[in-house]
């Protein structure tokens, strides 16, 4: 029972690093290629090999909202934009941007030291369910994302009166 | 959801940081808007793959849901911005490149 236990484990941990190896040489993709419309799309593909790692881990809500809102929406309208302005722009890499890119793995791998010391308690599948199903009928959430909704309106609002102010 | 090992999430966050590191030069090397909002666009995907290990953590669980939730309406009113900003600068200067952008910024 022990070693069936680890080999699922061992299996998970295969997926897990297939699907975000996937991820990293689609994300190089959107890097290498020089067409806008390609680089959205490897970008688009990318964000749902993201996705696939939260499905892989029984996060469904998660998985389905990145796909639908951020790829769906936000991706699809990229796409259509880069479609619409292809260009090969040149490369341009000032050796200064090291600094910032080793601060922020300095930070990565101290969560990871942290995650290994602290050692967190791990949730069971059951437990985790339950929390996700009780999330949503939370008054003070859905006002929350009411509230999020509605700031997104009045800044889009607020973005249309600058285009017609600009145009006219 | 399955319990995260340490190897899990090494795997987890070093592709988080590699996708993080491509996005930053992708914009670094971006000489249009388009491809600004594209490697934002992964920067985000970057975030949403280091909440993962929130997740994993008991008392914590959901709170990651509610950051989640958060990121993704957040991210997803930021990029909608940028690109009414990107049509709003396409018909006042006829023109996408970065360089056409003469206010705000800073000078690389």
């Amino acid at each position: 029972m022990g070693s069936r236990n680890h080999h699922s484990m061992s299996a998970d941990l295969l997926v897990l690093s297939i699907l975000a190896g996937v991820a990293v040489l689609f994300s190089l993709g959107v890097l290498v290629s020089k067409d806008n419309f390609y680089s959205s799309l490897f970008m688009s593909v990318t964000l749902i090999f993201v996705a696939a790692v939260y499905a892989l881990l029984n996060l469904q809500p998660v998985f389905v909202l990145i796909v639908f809102i951020f790829v769906g929406a936000i991706g699809i309208v990229t796409v259509a934009l880069a479609a619409t302005y292809r260009s090969e722009p040149e490369r341009q890499v000032s050796r200064f941007w090291i600094v910032p890119v080793v601060i922020t793995a300095f930070i990565i791998s101290f969560s990871i030291y942290s995650y290994a010391l602290f050692n967190p308690q791990s949730v069971s599948p059951t437990e985790i369910e339950f929390e996700l199903m009780n999330f949503l009928p939370i008054t003070e959430y859905l006002v929350l994302i009411i509230f999020l909704i509605s700031l997104v309106v009045l800044l889009l609002l607020s973005v249309l009166k600058i285009g017609i102010g600009g145009r006219s | 959801m399955a319990t995260l090992d340490i190897l899990s999430v090494s795997v987890i966050y070093a592709a988080s940081f590699a996708i993080l590191l491509v996005g930053y030069l992708a914009a670094m090397s971006s000489k249009d808007v388009i491809r600004l909002l594209i490697s934002l666009e992964m920067m985000f995907g970057a975030v949403f793959m280091a909440l993962i290990p929130l997740f994993s953590i008991a008392h914590l669980a959901n709170a990651a849901f509610g950051i989640a939730i958060i990121t993704i309406f957040a991210s997803s009113g930021e990029l909608l911005i940028l690109i009414s900003a990107i049509v709003i600068l396409d018909r006042q200067k006829r023109d996408i490149h970065t360089s056409a952008i003469t206010i705000g910024g800073d000078r690389v």
